[in-house]
């Protein structure tokens, strides 16, 4: 063996050479979110560790999301295989596999969200309600595209939540061969919520409503806010008991922070607790983004279908936001309706923004806040209502 | 229950417009839920500040009654200043000093002009 075959084998080993197009496409695409996350700093919190995660598992022969023990995939189980020959990210991934981060995820949402606004103005649960209507858009619009199962149809409507942990557990129980782009998706377009719902809240409202001054929300007791997780864990549960995981545990995390008994929990859930499972679940997620799994007609749809499911859950916010106008004599500001997005609190932002905008003694985000919370209820409903239908 | 099945799209715009009910329908549940959450919570704070005034008849009736924390105690004199800029300066007064603002008392608060 001389010097030359030395160098030849060791190129023909490397990276450079086992190089796919599509792996090359996905990395240029994780450079990009990368850019956006740090230099835009749309939702870095997620998109970077889910941008690294797709940048990780794009690079050739790593081996990173191999499932050579078939825990994921039997077809790719290899004879002889235990489940620590998997890649490593394979192995961390088998927690968003067994919805334990969204949940762990909602546990902290939980720990993290008061509940007030929404205590003190109940119709704001209305506004998050109608605000899913871009769910059931987006279902039907997948549909009649022909090219994905209902299951997968149901779980790329649940873009149009804006909340990223239901919809990576929808996918991952609906569709896990979508998990990947229906998670960059949801989190690209709630990152991208500042310039996607203004012009559709300027297009349905009026000057005048949208300068509406709101009447200042009643202070709400301890007592209110300590039921409250209580009665909706139940009513939701026993309404739709596929949405216990989720709402369980969003309103366990909420009892944690308003019970006021438990302060090392309540720091540990919306601190350290979700700060962990957001660097495993987004960097996982960012994983099956694997170039030829990722670059496919499917992965554009749904990234179109992901747009239209955003508008319409923001039209459908702030039209009912509008009927709330008229039917109170213009005491409702209709723009508060698009905060029934969730995606909490950047919706609620976009309507103060823009109540201001109008009118600049305008303060719309306490008011926001009780649709914008209702959405996370709403969405979580509106996934389990998927899941009692298509779930096996 | 519809695991694995094809729909039409007719089945589609029915399971759509069940599922926007359901939320709905959910929604407004809890809707209602807090309302009657609310009232009786109110009913029985309200029963117990009244029995709290009976008892103790030496205490004025600012003290039996707590303000809410956003609220500040006694009248103020407004000199030169309009009650948005008061109010802001409250809160900055009672954010820093970690006070909250029903355990503060503002005398008055003036406009010094610049000369």
């Amino acid at each position: 063996m001389n010097f030359v075959d030395v160098l030849r084998d060791t190129i023909a080993n490397s990276g450079f050479a086992i190089l796919t197009w599509q792996q090359g496409v996905m990395m240029i695409v994780s450079f990009i979110l990368l850019y956006l996350a740090i230099v835009k700093k749309f939702e870095p919190l997620l998109l970077l560790p889910i941008a690294f995660g797709m940048l990780l598992a794009n690079l050739p022969g790593t081996g990173i999301m191999a499932d050579p023990a078939g825990i994921m995939d039997a077809s790719q189980a290899i004879p002889g295989a235990r489940w620590y020959d998997d890649g490593v990210l394979r192995l961390i991934y088998a927690g968003v596999k067994s919805s334990i981060f969204p949940c762990l995820i909602f546990l902290g949402v939980g720990a993290m969200t008061d509940f007030g606004p929404l205590i003190a103005r109940p119709s704001s649960l209305l506004l998050g309600a109608a605000a899913q209507f871009g769910i059931f858009m987006a279902f039907m619009a997948s549909l009649a595209l022909g090219i994905f199962t209902p299951e997968q149809a149901a779980a790329i409507g649940i873009i149009g939540g804006a909340d990223g942990p239901t919809a990576i557990f929808t996918a991952s129980k609906l569709a896990p061969e979508l998990l990947g782009p229906i998670a960059v998706a949801a989190y690209s377009y709630m990152a991208l919520i500042p310039l996607i719902q203004p012009p559709i809240m300027r297009a349905l409202t009026t000057e005048k409503e949208r300068e509406v001054k709101m009447e200042q929300l009643r202070e709400v007791s301890k007592a209110e806010k300590i039921i409250f997780p209580i009665v909706v864990t139940v009513l939701c549960t026993l309404m739709i008991p596929d949405v216990a995981a989720l709402i369980g545990m969003l309103m366990l995390g909420n009892l944690f922070k308003e019970s006021g008994v438990v302060e090392r929990l309540s720091d540990t859930a919306q601190n350290a607790l979700i700060n962990i499972v957001t660097i495993m679940l987004g960097v996982t997620v960012g994983a099956t983004a694997e170039g030829a799994i990722f670059l496919k007609v499917q992965t554009l749809a749904i990234v179109g279908l992901g747009l239209l499911a955003f508008a319409f859950a923001t039209a459908g916010g702030v039209l009912l936001g509008k009927l709330m106008y008229y039917v109170t004599k213009g005491k409702v500001n209709p723009l508060i309706g698009s905060a029934g997005v969730s995606a909490v609190p950047m919706a609620a932002r976009v309507s103060q923004v823009e109540g201001q905008k109008a009118n600049p003694s305008n303060f719309l985000l306490m008011h926001a806040m009780g649709p914008n919370v209702a959405g996370v209820i709403g969405s979580a409903v509106a996934a389990g209502f998927f899941l009692l239908l298509f779930g096996s | 229950m519809l695991a694995g099945k094809d729909l039409s799209m007719i089945d589609a715009l029915t399971i759509s417009l069940t599922g926007i009910l359901m939320v709905f329908t959910e929604l407004v549940l809890l809707a209602f839920a807090v309302v009657i959450i609310s009232k009786v919570v109110g009913a029985f704070s309200k029963g117990k500040n009244s029995s709290k005034t009976t008892d103790n008849t030496t205490n004025s009736k600012s003290d039996a009654v707590p303000l809410p924390e956003t609220q500040s105690r006694g009248e103020i004199d407004l000199i030169d200043v309009s009650q948005e800029d008061a109010a802001v300066i409250m809160a900055i007064v009672s954010n820093k000093s970690g006070i909250p603002l029903n355990r503060l008392v503002f005398n008055s608060i003036k406009l010094l002009e610049e000369e």
